[in-house]
């Protein structure tokens, strides 16, 4: 038995060279690396309103070292119009006159308070921080995990839907019919490979963009994560590529998952946003069970575990009854 | 005529590819008459309080920054200021003060907020008589509705373009391209047919969805139906030229995960950090979605003008595309 499934696999790692398989993760991988470390870093430093001055006077004697002062009424304005988070403090009647452009109403209460207490003697105290992340590390992770999850999904979905279209079309489902051998081994062959390339694009992903020494105490636990959703979303796309006539329709289901699946589950678990039916959805947990591993966050219950397991003892169940219905129909 | 007819038939068979194009119209509905989504609490503050820890008045001087929440232990609290997904500040009373807590990964913004919030409390009964000018501003979070709703139109766009791609690598598949270079055929009349169904499809499930969400003046309506036909178009010839350009299957997939990429991404990023310097946004406006959905969000806000300019740039992606692919269907040489 596992010289056949060795031979097997072998065929199959032969399909997925030739399907360009491992060219495309291999590229994709040099993408999101790129975009992590040269783009998504870049952008997230959102800083606390700027505070603009006019004081002509010079009127305000204790003025912190984080406002900035403008020349004139106009240069205040034009700058606030550029800046519509920033808040303009205009002392050139004297008494301190706040202006800026309309907010939340609890933002705005927050804007005046923080503006104003610019124009007092600096407090000295610091927030207790209580975290190990550092907001870069916090970001790599989060985005990493993001583009793991999404990759996965897609890759596994799709690749082996694409491999098992063209064996469709080849006609090697019938040729299984009359091999003698055991029917699953088809499947499993299938599986492992994914598993494996899963396996080792997470390594590599995690490896390039949360860096080597984070990496090396959260690996296991996202290895584990990882193989529960590489194995779940292959044998998803079996179930989909046996049953469904051709790789457009197959498609059409791709691009459902990808947009209307994933969108709510990003939106939740990376914002404040919280939606009540999302527990309901079974892959938030999937993610959240990802982002918790990413994190260090021990929070996956067995309950989860056992969830995950039946999930893949039904679906692989489905993918054995329809490949066989599938054999049946060819031969 | 007949041969459209065909196409058409095809597509009505095609009980999934339906599906498809009814899918944004049923989400843009669900968008507007649920409204779940609250996406005004991204932007605020947050903060998290232990039980009887700090006086009321103490917790009501905080509502006035942003929301409070209160914890029963300690531990509750810590786990909530840890949770990577939320930037809750927690505040501790410290003698007469106050003292916060963060986990420090947030960003700057949160940690300053957390650094000066002692600071805000001491002062916090000198502020009250100083004037306050507040300028008019439309509201910059009623937009992220109207975001969801622009991206979901750029999705049903999208269809359009996988369907053509899609529609033209299984036709290389099987064969059925090298039966079309042999049929009577001009290359004009396969174009239409080609573009036809993906273009007429997204079209028609991009009007129903604007129908459900936008109440929209006539004019305003009419700018908008461009918009949408422009925009489909552009995302139909997109479809035929990634079709024409990929040889297999797997290509293909690649080609439409790339695009599609770019279309969602691209003008939810610019709107997110919102870009100001003029030579990246008109990097930007090469990805045609980027118009598109620009325009949408104008219209939204009754702005015709911007509208109009985006109608432009979409013509010109339209041309530009209708250009390219005839260079690709007769090289020069």
């Amino acid at each position: 038995m596992w010289k056949n499934l060795c031979s097997l696999f072998k065929k199959d790692c032969r399909m997925m060279v030739s399907g360009k398989f491992f060219l495309m993760s291999s590229g994709f991988l040099v993408l999101y690396t790129l975009y992590v470390n040269f783009g998504y870093i870049k952008f997230m430093d959102a800083q606390l309103y700027n505070v603009y001055l006019y004081d002509p006077a010079k009127t305000q004697t204790t003025v912190s070292t984080l406002v900035q002062r403008v020349s004139s009424k106009e240069a205040l304005d034009t700058i606030l119009l550029d800046d519509t988070n920033g808040v303009g403090i205009d002392a050139s009647a004297g008494e301190p006159q706040l202006v800026f452009y309309e907010g939340t109403e609890q933002t705005d209460c927050h804007r005046i308070d923080y503006a104003l207490s610019l124009l007092q003697p600096p407090g000295n105290c610091n927030a207790e921080v209580i975290g190990s992340n550092t907001p870069e590390q916090k970001a790599r992770k989060e985005i990493t995990c993001e583009l793991l999850f999404f990759e996965i999904a897609a890759a596994g979905f799709l690749g082996i839907a694409a491999v098992l279209f063209k064996e469709k079309g080849m006609g090697v489902i019938r040729v299984h019919a009359i091999l003698p051998l055991r029917k699953n081994l088809f499947i499993l062959s299938k599986l492992a490979i994914f598993l494996l390339s899963d396996l080792v694009f997470a390594i590599l992903l995690t490896v390039l963009n949360v860096g080597l020494l984070d990496t090396a105490s959260i690996l296991p636990e996202v290895l584990i994560q990882t193989a529960l959703l590489s194995l779940i979303m292959s044998l998803a796309g079996l179930i989909c590529a046996l049953l469904l006539k051709d790789f457009r329709q197959f498609t059409s289901a791709y691009l459902l998952i990808a947009i209307f699946v994933a969108t709510p589950v990003f939106l939740s678990a990376n914002t404040a946003v919280k939606l009540d039916w999302i527990y309901f959805h079974p892959f938030y947990h999937i993610y959240m069970g990802l982002k918790n591993a990413y994190f260090g966050t021990p929070m996956n219950s067995p309950a989860y575990y056992l969830g995950c397991l039946t999930a893949i003892a039904v679906l692989f169940a489905g993918v054995q009854h329809v490949f066989c219905k599938e054999m049946r129909k060819e031969g | 005529m007949t041969s459209l007819r065909c196409q058409l038939k095809n597509v009505l068979h095609d009980k999934f590819c339906l599906m498809t194009f009814l899918l944004p119209i049923v989400v843009a509905s669900a968008l507007n008459f649920v409204g779940s989504i609250d996406l005004s609490t991204l932007g605020e503050l947050h903060f998290g309080v232990l039980e009887d820890d700090l006086p009321t008045r103490t917790t009501t001087w905080l509502e006035r920054y942003g929301s409070v929440t209160i914890y029963p232990t300690m531990e509750e609290l810590m786990d909530a200021i840890q949770e990577p997904s939320t930037n809750l500040i927690g505040v501790e009373s410290d003698g007469s003060g106050i003292k916060t807590i963060i986990s420090g990964d947030e960003l700057d913004m949160f940690r300053q907020t957390a650094d000066t919030l002692p600071n805000l409390y001491e002062q916090r009964n000198a502020a009250g008589q100083t004037k306050v000018h507040i300028l008019e501003c439309p509201n910059v979070m009623a937009g992220f509705h109207d975001m969801f709703i622009a991206v979901t139109l750029i999705v049903a766009m999208f269809m359009g373009c996988t369907f053509n791609a899609m529609n033209m690598i299984s036709e290389k598949e099987d064969g059925v391209a090298f039966i079309n270079e042999i049929l009577p055929m001009t290359q004009s009349q396969y174009i239409m047919q080609k573009l036809f169904v993906g273009f007429i499809c997204g079209c028609l499930s991009s009007i129903i969805t604007v129908c459900i969400c936008f109440r929209l003046s006539l004019q305003n309506a009419a700018l908008m139906l461009v918009l949408i036909v422009l925009s489909a178009l552009a995302a139909a010839w997109i479809g035929l030229f990634i079709g024409r350009a990929s040889n297999g299957l797997m290509a293909g997939v690649v080609y439409i995960k790339i695009v599609m990429l770019l279309f969602i991404a691209v003008p939810i990023l610019s709107f997110l950090v919102g870009i100001s310097q003029p030579l990246l946004s008109a990097i930007f406006y090469v990805v045609p979605s980027q118009a598109t959905f620009e325009g949408i969000m104008a219209l939204s806000t009754g702005n015709g003008t911007i509208a109009v300019k985006d109608i432009f740039i979409l013509l010109a992606h339209c041309i530009i595309w209708l250009l390219l692919y005839w260079e690709n269907l007769h090289p020069a040489s």
